[in-house]
């Protein structure tokens, strides 16, 4: 066995977070690793890469008993990680991004031997057949060529097990497939791979065994080829029932928001064009890089926009700004949880609360306790797990953080949502929550853009889907039997 | 075994700061109680507090909001300075005081506009205002102490008492309940806080994170005026260099008050704290008539040590 865990426990106060983990993984081999969230995969890896100390148990690396005190030390035992937030210097060049930590090349023992470092990354880079332009700064780099780069970093690094986590969550369907081709490569040259994701046509598509954690335990460690995607998600939750999407809602009702040829100052929108029905969820589909993220941005203000118009409940909306969304009913659920969202540091109270402050404000005085109560019966309506409201939002689960961005969202009682990626990174159960939530909303009246890079999840999930590509859009496509191979058709053209 | 040391330190960590009041109080008592035990120095403390402290509440503001305002001590001087000239000129006190509190205002709110209209960092625009704000009040008092035809009823508010109470210690009283109302029971306190700990998510959840930042400098610079003037009036003369002792004061008081109630966010009532232990530490070794760079020393270490110990116990779990 390569590593081997033996009653590993990690406690947080009188938490376990993991509980008498015994994990082994093989020399060669590509282990999956599954979970809702909160199962404690974050937490494992954390322990095997030193963020964590462990409270208990044992760590065999080859059969030897070790200790992983700091992440210096796990990356010795030959132990390499990409997070889904990845980890690398924004003002670096690739190059320098990719020797950091480790020993740089020297002439005459003191000045950094760039040439050098150059040579040994392009020569590890044309082996791999990848291509990476190392002399821009990581914070350029596309999200894609920001995996590639921190792969490059592991192979220089002679790992001998890379742990991935979610390392598709921000990629496109064709920058996975490049992502799974290299991830093959590395491992046929000897290197294991842990996969974690909740993406399990991934999992499948890719491992040989799968590990499944529930509530801090391991469940089980199954062979790939023996058990189906009902099965394994039968092991990761307790009582998650996979639904048919309902059809019979209503049809479409009045035209709530519309957006004629917009364009953005950055030039990544050019011309994007869509209309927004109260009653529907209107989807904006696009491949990484097409502007959906950008379009929304720029709908809700927080990106320049230099061109188009944007009619709102009839009238003029063209110079938005979030405060005057907020004001006027439209809220922007943003893919980046944790930067755009929330404010970590704060209470889920404050948090649930943020957009609504004004709002408690009676005769000069301020209404603590009717804040309060409010965030108590959204935590409640939304089933949010949490010690309490006072709870650091930090602390949840990344399925629960989403909730209560959406709590939030419901305080301002929105007309019109425009959601990004809304279920990126969540487990499937909160996942489907999610999706019940807005067709809810929607039924009550408000219109739902919705943004998301799984395919299969908005053709579920929609009910007229606008392809945009290239900054640019195509005419609105009916939900109807529409299939992806048509959607992503667009998706390649350039219009 | 692990558990009590975690224990140790969040008590460390939650009440240092207090332990270091009262071991501060408790040695000076031990070594000159008479004079500093007296009541007469228990208000003579709490008047010199005042100044530092009314400066430090408007600095709190920009602290939790993430930014920081350099030129709070340059503000002070120019107010002070400007202050005994138009009283000086004929001006009454009032008109001098709202004259002056308006122009530091104004030089708060140009703070804010800036740093916020162009995303530049306040670090660098308000220690640039500062140096214009200097060369100002250098102009306006030719570089001198100002002092000579200062009317006595200048200094009335900043010398007077009500019985033993110093007018300025109910000044100081009034400024610290406005405030810490202001932080905790308004929505504008909530949303400085919130702006502190996110300001892009703060943005996308609708507050107007602009104009709040700009208000945060406004106060601010209006309180370093307040201050300014009190000043002046206090020991009744202005030097164009007064106030610029307590920008990095205020600053240390604000990082000790961040040890406090709040961990790791600047809070009004541990500003409070910071300001006494500052002031009550100045005063002992005063009477102990201990040389002025010791005092010096001793702050200094007092600011490393509060920092030390917000950091311990909270630097492994995040």
């Amino acid at each position: 066995m390569l590593i081997e865990t033996e009653g590993l426990c990690k406690r947080f106060g009188s938490f376990y977070a993991l509980k008498d983990i015994n994990f082994k993984i093989a020399e060669g081999e590509i282990h999956g690793l599954v979970g809702e969230n909160g199962a404690g995969k974050s937490t494992f890896i954390k322990i095997l890469t030193g963020v964590y100390p462990k409270t208990d148990g044992r760590i065999l690396i080859s059969g030897k008993e070790v200790e992983i005190a700091d992440p210096v030390e796990s990356r010795r035992a030959g132990i390499s990680v990409i997070h889904q937030d990845r980890n690398l210097v924004p003002s670096f060049s690739g190059v320098e991004n990719i020797y950091l930590g480790m020993d740089t090349p020297k002439r005459h023992g003191v000045s950094i031997d760039f040439k050098s470092m150059r040579k040994n990354i392009e020569s590890v880079m044309e082996a791999y057949g990848i291509t990476l332009p190392l002399d821009k700064m990581a914070s350029e780099l596309s999200p894609s060529q920001k995996t590639m780069l921190e792969i490059v970093r592991s192979v220089m690094n002679n790992s001998k097990l890379l742990i991935l986590d979610e390392p598709t969550a921000s990629l496109t369907d064709k920058e996975s497939a490049k992502l799974f081709s290299l991830i093959r490569k590395i491992n046929a040259d000897g290197t294991a791979i842990l996969y974690v994701s909740h993406r399990l046509e991934e999992i499948f598509g890719l491992t040989e065994r799968i590990t499944v954690f529930k509530n801090g335990q391991l469940v089980d460690t199954v062979n790939t080829s023996a058990i189906d995607q009902g099965g394994l998600v039968r092991l990761m939750t307790d009582n998650w029932v996979s639904r048919e999407r309902d059809r019979s809602h209503s049809s479409s009702g009045r035209e709530v928001f519309r957006v004629e040829h917009l364009s953005t100052s950055d030039g990544i929108v050019k011309d994007v064009s869509f209309t927004a029905h109260s009653g529907e969820i209107m989807g904006l589909f696009g491949l990484g890089g097409s502007g959906r993220t950008e379009s929304l941005e720029a709908l809700y203000g927080l990106r320049e926009k230099s061109g188009g118009k944007i009619i709102y409940n009839g009238s003029p909306f063209d110079k938005p700004s979030p405060a005057k969304c907020i004001k006027n009913g439209i809220v922007l659920v943003h893919e980046d949880r944790r930067g755009h969202s929330l404010v970590v540091s704060r209470s889920l109270k404050d948090n649930i609360v943020l957009s609504s402050i004004d709002g408690y404000v009676k005769h000069g005085l301020y209404d603590v306790k009717g804040e309060r109560a409010d965030a108590e019966e959204k935590i409640q309506q939304m089933s949010i797990q949490c010690q309490g409201m006072n709870q650091s939002v930090g602390e949840l689960s990344g399925g629960n953080q989403q909730k209560a961005v959406f709590a939030r969202a419901l305080m301002t009682k929105p007309e019109l949502f425009l959601c990004d990626e809304p279920t990126q990174a969540v487990d499937v159960k909160t996942r489907q929550e999610i999706h019940d939530l807005l067709r809810k909303c929607a039924s009550e009246g408000s219109a739902v853009v919705y943004v998301t890079s799984d395919l299969k999840e908005m053709l579920e999930v929609a009910d007229s889907i606008t392809v945009i590509s290239n900054g640019k859009t195509w005419e609105r496509l009916e939900n109807r039997n529409l299939t992806s191979e048509q959607v992503l058709g667009y998706c390649y053209r350039d219009r | 075994m692990e558990k009590r040391k975690t224990d140790f330190r969040a008590i460390v960590r939650a009440y240092g700061t207090i332990f270091a009041l009262v071991f501060v109080i408790v040695i000076f008592g031990i070594l000159n109680p008479r004079a500093f035990l007296s009541t007469t120095n228990f208000w003579n403390i709490t008047r010199q507090m005042a100044i530092l402290c009314i400066i430090s509440l408007g600095a709190t503001l920009i602290m939790s909001v993430e930014e920081f305002d350099l030129s709070v001590g340059n503000i002070a001087s120019f107010s002070g300075v400007l202050s005994a000239l138009l009283a000086i000129s004929g001006m009454p006190f009032l008109p001098a005081l709202l004259l002056s509190i308006v122009l530091s205002a104004v030089v708060g709110f140009v703070n804010g506009f800036i740093v916020t209209r162009f995303r530049v960092m306040s670090f660098i625009v308000t220690l640039a205002m500062g140096q214009v704000i200097y060369g100002i009040t250098y102009w306006l008092s030719d570089g001198a102490i100002v002092f000579n035809g200062i009317p006595g009823s200048f200094k009335v508010l900043g010398t007077g008492k009500f019985g033993p109470v110093p007018y300025l210690t109910v000044l100081m009283l009034f400024a610290i309940i406005v405030f810490q109302y202001l932080m905790t029971r308004t929505a504008m306190g909530r949303k400085l806080y919130a702006i502190g700990g996110n300001e892009t998510a703060s943005r996308v959840a609708g507050i107007r994170v602009n104009a709040y930042k700009t208000i945060a400098f406004t106060i601010s610079g209006a309180m370093a005026g307040f201050a300014g003037v009190l000043l002046a009036s206090r020991i009744g003369s202005a030097s164009p260099t007064g106030g610029d002792a307590y920008m990095l004061n205020s600053y240390a008081t604000i990082f000790i008050g961040k040890t406090l109630f709040r961990e790791g966010i600047p809070n009004v009532l541990g500003t409070v704290v910071g300001v006494a232990l500052f002031t009550i530490l100045a005063n002992g070794l005063t009477i102990m008539q201990v040389p002025t760079f010791v005092q010096n020393i001793v702050t200094g270490v007092i600011i490393v040590f509060a920092v030390v110990f917000q950091k311990m116990g909270s630097g492994r779990n995040d």
